[in-house]
């Protein structure tokens, strides 16, 4: 009986033991936990980083360099891209996530888990062997030989396998290709795994997975070409600590920073922006989108922690300071006309939304004007924007001249301004009977101002295109910006301005 | 000193019911019967170690019915022994004296006088391997009466011994009562035993008790 | 047998054919237990070839390998300790007593034995933050308990321990099953309450079964790895442990480091697994 006194007494005493030196060695960590307290001040927090395996090796050393940098401590979580994103949709915790490719970021993005996806690198289906290729595989038809063990990431699990069953199918060499496949393993390292020990000959992998496989070599076959993949890190929706994860996104995406790690890794890095704490974004923007895009920015500004000095301005005083050498980051222009008169800055513009021309009268209509050909009548004030100065006028001329009425309009125009609140503000004033103002000028003037369509004419309606400078050192935070301004709750603000929406998400984050 | 008051037990697929018998202060009863009649059903509900559906028992005039078996002040020594693996021989007879938060000397010398009185004390160091089934036998006496029990209770003590190791024990019990004067309720199948052993004689029979007229 | 004591030669024959040799029996009881230890043993060599000495030093020596290495050996010896802990009465309780709903209470226990790890972890950590009508249970230690679980040293514990004292339960009931009830029905005769019965009589019985227990634990705890990745993650230096740390080795197809861990794993593993055996029998001397 006392032996078992002593005996229980002695477990205890070792079970406390053990787990007070549990707790002092976690104490001795620090204790960042996976709440914020809501306080402005991050700097003491950590971030909370759920990382496919697969990239360990590298984001340690970025990890470690930016903790150095920075003081800030960011807390690795490794698993499987799946289990990892099984675990954020869980927990409702984390603040990042890299999986092994972009394609579960596509899932997590649907399912509102992700907000932000910072690209960091391309990857190439290619097929791997060992050093020396001793069993000279060149073509994909090496492939089919008996004497050839293949092994394959599962196409049902895996981002590489998807892929290449895809691009097979598309050729009908699929199936030809299962039958020579010896085995499917449930990720692409134990493909790779395989090839180390011996137990294949060739493994159809991402080529960034064999930059930890000194031993193994990759054949590229031209029925590949197609099959990319993007190695991409994106941050939560969930996060509480937005601007400290933007800031460490940014860092692992900056090309002077985490790229270089990645480079050097053996990964095919995307440009990337350049690195600075606190990026500055000049954006130019014609003023009749003002109050779409204010708030937005605003947002944009508070949720990244960066600065963006946005200039608004009629869109020809605009152009005429780009050819001057003002260059921005970012121009998103009142008309397509006026992105037209810059291509070589900004060659790849997407087409947002649309305004339309309208003619705004006092309340009540006086003077009865029902349409343009109403604008003809002797006496009247109006009002118009300027043709060289802003999209607006040239847009006002392009609907007069289709309507057949430009010369008698443009005997009543009293005066030409280079925006269109101008002349809103010129109307409430008295000194106009009519102007020619896009529909967003007149929202919040209901009172005293009525606005009467211009019907049936193509050319009054006018289309806002966004362009980033490729050569921009922040391009991918310019791009971000327009994923916000594509948002559905940026949607809303042009939608009340009296913008009609025109840009399908879907196909956004391209360039078309 | 031990009556069983119309007492209903049910035990697995048989019943017994209304049982009703009483053995007088310092008698030694026997109770025979075929086997899986029941005797030893009778037994643990007399030291509180089976439920009875109904009626009552009665020892030392009280209605121990309900009570645990810690309190029952019984001895008890069941047909396997069940002596404790782990314990001495010393200790198996200390045991019911240190429950009770005996003096160490008294212990000692309680245990030291039952050791003579079973023939054991040469074997008080040692642990139950390897001990004979007589020897057995004597340390759960021992163990059993320990306490002074007013009550003693053996189901088939002797049915696993040689011929000759069962007539030491036999008259091992006769002395042992005789002098304790502890009422004794000993289940056996031999008729032999209870003619040698009992005051009183009792038979299970279709689920009642009946006691067999005896002679002495 | 006359008839065979004539021909001296005839009888020498004749017992050889008589007597039937105990050398097949031998031969085959072990030829087939050879089968097994070999393929362990052939296991290890091959992992002793696959990595070098300088392999197994460098990775011995860096400093998260040994973080993990404490982590190890203190988080399997408390699951093994807690699971012994509970294993021992809960195992007791399903031996001895006849209860309403013990067929249930049995058929749970043994449920993390059967469920695939990685379903363990993933319940784990639903449970942890399941909103309940606005409560979540890792919500409230982390913020008014103080004691945050998910993604610290207590998931790799709790982790072990859902598993591992599965086990010990199973190993504590046949104990107690094979201990006989007899005794201490006797003790309580003799004024023993329950407890005192369990205390004083079962659990000396049951000491074997005990060290048999906790050495299944350990071992159990020692070789988890699904429900601690996802519900403890595999952070460095916080809740990294060795079986973690071979997972994370091979996902960047660094085998060698991997193995080194591996034989790392199997020499503790064997001098926990010696250390227990010892106490077993030299205590039941």
């Amino acid at each position: 009986m006392n032996k078992m006194l002593v005996v229980m007494l002695g477990s205890i005493l070792v079970l406390g033991g053990m787990i007070w030196m549990l707790q002092s060695d976690s104490n001795k960590r620090g204790t960042p936990s996976l709440s914020v307290d809501g306080t402005e001040d991050e700097q003491g927090q950590s971030l909370m980083f759920f990382c496919a395996a697969s990239n360990r090796a590298v984001m340690e050393q970025i990890v470690a360099e930016y903790t150095a940098e920075y003081g800030r401590e960011i807390e690795l979580q490794y698993g499987g891209s799946q289990t990892l994103l099984s675990q954020l949709e869980v927990t409702g915790a984390g603040d990042l996530y890299l999986p092994a490719d972009d394609s579960y970021l596509k899932i997590a993005k649907d399912k509102n888990l992700v907000s932000e996806m910072l690209p960091i690198a391309k990857m190439e289906v290619v097929v791997a062997v060992q050093k020396g290729n001793p069993k000279s595989i060149h073509t994909l038809d090496d492939l089919f030989r008996k004497d050839v063990k293949l092994v394959q990431a599962n196409p049902d699990a895996t981002a590489v396998g998807k892929v290449t069953r895809r691009i097979l199918k598309e050729t009908g060499q699929w199936d030809a290709l299962d039958k020579s496949t010896t085995a499917y393993r449930t990720t692409v390292t134990e493909a790779a795994n395989d090839l180390l020990v011996g137990a294949a000959d060739a493994a159809i992998v991402y080529d960034a997975v064999l930059h930890t496989y000194p031993d193994l070599e990759y054949v590229t076959l031209p029925e590949f070409a197609s099959g990319t993949s993007q190695v991409a890190l994106g941050v939560t929706q969930q996060t509480r600590q937005p601007r400290a994860a933007l800031h460490f996104a940014r860092f692992v995406t900056a090309r002077d920073r985490g790229l270089v790690n990645y480079a050097k890794h053996g990964f095919q890095v995307e440009k990337g922006d350049v690195w600075s704490e606190t990026p500055e974004l000049s954006l130019f923007a014609g003023s009749m989108l003002r109050p779409a895009i204010e708030d937005t920015v605003k947002e944009f500004e508070q949720r990244e922690g960066v600065r963006v000095n946005t200039v608004y301005n009629g869109c020809g005083i605009l152009v005429a300071q780009m050819k001057a050498g003002q260059v921005p980051d970012a121009y998103f222009a009142c008309d397509t006309e006026f992105m037209e008169q810059v291509p070589d800055l900004f060659p790849e513009p997407t087409d947002v939304s649309q305004n339309e021309l309208v003619i705004i009268v006092k309340k009540g209509n006086p003077q009865q004007i029902a349409g343009l050909r109403d604008l003809t009548k002797q006496g009247l004030r109006i009002g118009i924007g300027h043709e060289k100065q802003c999209a607006m006028g040239w847009v006002t001329q392009n609907t007069f001249r289709e309507g057949g009425v430009q010369q008698e309009v443009m005997e009543n125009v009293t005066v030409q301004t280079p925006t269109g609140d101008m002349l809103v503000n010129q109307m409430r004033a008295g000194s106009l009977d009519a102007a020619v103002v896009y529909l967003s000028n007149t929202a919040g003037s209901g009172d005293f101002l009525d606005a009467v369509r211009i019907q049936g004419l193509e050319c009054s309606v006018a289309t806002q295109p966004y362009a980033i400078t490729p050569a921009s050192p922040n391009a991918l935070t310019a791009s971000r910006l327009f994923e916000q301004i594509c948002s559905a709750e940026s949607q809303d603000s042009f939608t009340a301005e009296g913008f009609r929406w025109k840009v399908d998400i879907e196909s956004s984050g391209g360039n078309d | 000193m031990i009556e069983f008051k119309q007492v209903c037990i049910r035990a697995g697929d048989f019943q017994l019911d209304k049982i009703s018998f009483e053995v007088g202060s310092g008698q030694y009863a026997v109770l025979m019967g075929r086997t899986g009649r029941g005797k030893t059903t009778i037994l643990e509900s007399l030291c509180g170690l089976r439920r009875v559906q109904s009626g009552q028992i009665m020892v030392r005039g009280m209605d121990v019915t309900h009570w645990p078996p810690a309190d029952r002040e019984i001895g008890y020594v069941p047909q396997d022994l069940a002596l404790f693996p782990t314990f001495t021989v010393a200790e198996h007879l200390q045991f019911a004296l240190k429950l009770r938060s005996f003096h160490k000397t008294q212990i000692d010398h309680r245990v030291e006088e039952l050791a003579e009185m079973l023939g054991i004390a040469h074997l008080l160091k040692r642990g139950i391997d390897g001990l004979s089934g007589g020897e057995s036998q004597r340390v759960a006496l021992g163990r059993a009466l320990s306490f002074r029990p007013t009550v003693l209770l053996l189901d088939e003590p002797l049915s696993a011994l040689d011929a000759e190791t069962r007539d030491e024990i036999q008259a091992l019990l006769r002395t042992l009562t005789d002098s304790t004067g502890v009422t004794t309720l000993h289940i056996t199948h031999n008729t032999a035993e209870a003619a040698a052993l009992a005051d009183r004689c009792f038979h299970i029979r279709d689920g009642q008790v009946i006691e067999d007229a005896k002679t002495n | 047998m006359t008839e065979h004591a004539i021909n001296r030669t005839g009888e020498a024959k004749s017992h050889r054919t008589r007597r039937r040799s105990d050398l097949p029996f031998f031969l085959v009881m072990s030829g087939i237990s050879s089968c097994f230890i070999l393929l362990i043993v052939l296991l290890l060599a091959a992992d002793l070839m696959f990595t070098s000495l300088e392999d197994f030093k460098a990775a011995v020596m860096k400093p998260e390998i040994q973080s993990a290495f404490r982590l190890t050996i203190l988080s399997c010896t408390v699951a093994a300790l807690l699971s012994i802990w509970v294993a021992t009465p809960l195992g007791y309780l399903l031996s001895r007593y006849r209860f309403p709903g013990r067929l249930l209470i049995d058929t749970i226990v043994d449920i993390p034995i059967v469920l695939p790890p990685l379903v363990l972890g993933l319940s784990l950590l639903i449970l942890f933050h399941l909103p309940i009508g606005g409560w979540e249970l890792e919500a409230w230690l982390r913020d008014d308990v103080g004691f945050p679980v998910t993604y610290r040293w207590p998931a790799v514990i709790l982790a072990q321990f859902s598993v591992s004292c599965a086990f010990a339960v199973r190993t504590m009931r046949v104990t107690f099953d094979q201990i006989n009830p007899r005794a201490e029905d006797v003790a309580r005769t003799l004024g023993c309450s329950r407890g005192q019965a369990f205390l004083q009589v079962a659990l000396p019985q049951a000491w074997r079964g005990m060290i048999a227990a906790t050495t299944i634990a350990w071992a159990r705890a020692l070789g988890e790895f699904g429900p601690i990745l996802v519900f403890a993650g595999a952070t460095r230096m916080r809740t990294e442990v060795l079986s973690t740390t071979v997972f994370l080795e091979l996902s960047i197809g660094q085998l060698n480091a991997a193995v080194a861990v591996s034989l790392l794993m199997v020499v503790m593993a064997a001098i926990v697994l010696v250390v227990l055996r010892v106490l077993g029998t030299g205590l039941t001397s």
